[in-house]
């Protein structure tokens, strides 16, 4: 039984860095629908920022995490810009946003691989590493930190987009852009502005990521994950992203645990498509768009 | 003072003109309205007005700025507000979300503000949902503030879209076939309601409508379009015994 609780808390942990790049995901393509495939460089590059800060900027451990945010909030912001704008302007078909994003994700890849190199780094010891216990449970405090910063990060996240009058805009926006601009709401701000929330908490999963396990320019392949979770929890949905990422933690921890850690991305995703064939609209996705 | 003024606007769309040389002033407090067959060019000038479309040639004043060509959010932002001919609401949206995305710039706090529970932020946000409920209060739907818009009927979902458009604090609020789809009795109702809202918002009104009883029960002036040329303007008076509207829209004598 301990060993089951065990691995619903380290399943929540990791599927916790997880949601954080979902809810990017899911935010992107609520408003312009199409899966944003230079995320993961996003996310990337924002575990670099919070290596940059700590390890040659001497920055204190709050500064470097407010450097990655920020500087990913940004790098998503400009990739969007540069690589998005323009074809959107042009009203070209969703298709060549798509191509465009695989394009800026490699381009990210290579550029951190010329300009940085290509070998695995690893975060200073910031955060504490040991195990706190609760009755028979061992509980990583590592672990219970990335988890609290991330559901904050979440929450914040959450509140703003379904609690205030600028969530109010974002979903206005994602509903039929043509119609909120109307209501003298600028569509080139709200993305931005998506785009930045996108960016930041991918930094921040980047830089959790990155002092849980390692650092590396290939490490974006990993957002393939978070891509998932998003699509089982219902592409567009923020709670759908989060609960699709928690599951897909959790039964990642526990195929590792129970059957073996080299078949856990086997079982995982085996899982995943599973509930996308019995729902295909994700979890929290609606089935049909109805035309306005 | 002068609301709008439309300088020999056109719109061409390939070899189609949709709105040929078309001229209007519209008059602070005005209600106006443009009638005239089906594809004569008046939702064109709608969405001429508002920035969806550019005009080809010709210009377009708004109390005394020129706003031709800007965006269609900067045009909403200086006063301007519309509905649409077939309803276009954020469905799956609640009644007072429609709303409230309309109060949007009547609150100022910023976008940081907007991720941190800050008391300005709660205030600012008590205050967009009590004129929000105001508004729907005068349409009639405060009770119905948290359904989904698309599961309300028909008569109701035009009047969210007004209670919209008038969330926007308009200038000038244009509105496009309102009484499309209505039986007579709501359409009377609708009638009383364009004159109460005309009265107490002190607004300019511009409106498309086939319904010739509240076009003439309304309007103080009408413009009679045809082909996206100017056919006839003047009062309902003058447009019901003008030969040439008499001919080409209105029949021979008899009410359509």
């Amino acid at each position: 039984m301990n060993m089951v609780l065990q691995q619903i808390i380290n399943g929540i942990s990791i599927g916790a860095v997880y949601a954080l790049i979902s809810v990017g995901y899911s935010l992107v393509y609520s408003i312009l629908k199409f899966s944003n495939f230079a995320h993961g460089g996003v996310m990337m590059l924002g575990s670099y920022f919070g290596l940059l800060g700590l390890q040659y900027l001497g920055l204190p451990f709050p500064l470097a995490m407010a450097l990655a945010i920020v500087g990913s909030g940004l790098l998503a912001v400009l990739n969007e810009r540069v690589a998005y704008r323009p074809i959107r302007n042009r009203n070209s078909p969703l298709l060549y946003l798509l191509i465009s994003s695989l394009g800026v994700s490699i381009f990210f890849e290579n550029f951190t691989i010329v300009t940085i190199g290509p070998n695995f780094r690893t975060y200073p010891p910031v955060l504490p590493t040991d195990s706190l216990m609760f009755g028979g449970l061992s509980v990583g405090r590592l672990d219970i930190i990335i988890f609290v910063m991330a559901a904050v990060t979440l929450s914040l996240l959450t509140w703003l987009v379904y609690g205030t009058k600028i969530g109010n805009a974002i979903r206005a926006t994602s509903y039929n852009m043509r119609v909120s601009r109307l209501m003298g709401i600028n569509p080139d701000m709200i993305v931005a502005l998506v785009f930045f929330l996108a960016g930041a908490s991918a930094g921040l999963g980047g830089v959790l990521f990155g002092i849980k396990y390692t650092v590396w320019p290939q490490m974006g392949i990993l957002t393939l994950k978070a891509f998932i979770a998003a699509v089982v929890g219902g592409l567009g949905s923020l709670p759908g992203a989060v609960v699709g990422a928690l599951l897909l933690g959790t039964a990642e921890t526990f195929a590792a645990a129970f059957v073996s850690s080299a078949f856990r991305d086997l079982f995982s995703f085996a899982l995943m498509i599973l509930i996308i064939l019995v729902r295909p609209a994700g979890l929290f996705g609606k089935i049909t768009e109805e035309k306005a | 003072m002068t609301v709008l003024e439309l300088d020999a606007v056109s719109k061409r769309f390939g070899g189609v003109v949709a709105v040929d040389g078309f001229s209007h002033r519209l008059e602070e407090g005005g209600l106006y309205a443009v009638i005239g067959p089906n594809g004569a060019g008046k939702t064109t000038i709608f969405n001429l007005i508002t920035g969806i479309y550019q005009p080809t040639s010709g210009s377009i004043r708004f109390r005394g700025e020129d706003i031709t060509g800007l965006p269609p959010f900067k045009i909403a932002q200086k006063g301007i507000a519309r509905t649409f001919q077939n309803i276009r609401l954020f469905s799956h949206s609640s009644v007072l979300d429609n709303v409230r995305t309309a109060c949007f710039r009547s609150s100022s706090y910023s976008i940081l503000e907007g991720l941190f529970p800050t008391p300005r932020r709660f205030r600012e946000e008590r205050m967009l949902r009590e004129k929000t409920l105001n508004l729907l209060e005068m349409v009639s739907l405060a009770d119905r503030a948290e359904e989904k818009a698309r599961n309300l009927p028909y008569g109701y979902q035009r009047r969210i879209e007004i209670a919209r458009a008038l969330a926007q604090e308009p200038k000038l609020l244009l509105l496009d076939e309102p009484a499309a789809g209505m039986n007579p009795d709501e359409t009377r109702q609708l009638m009383d309601f364009i004159e109460h809202i005309h009265k107490t918002f002190k607004l300019t009104i511009l409106l498309i409508e086939h319904h010739m009883e509240l076009v003439m029960g309304l309007s103080q002036h009408i413009v009679v379009l045809d082909f996206g040329k100017t056919l006839a303007s003047g009062t309902a008076e003058e447009i019901q015994s003008n030969p040439a509207v008499i001919e080409a829209y209105l029949g021979s004598g008899e009410e359509v």
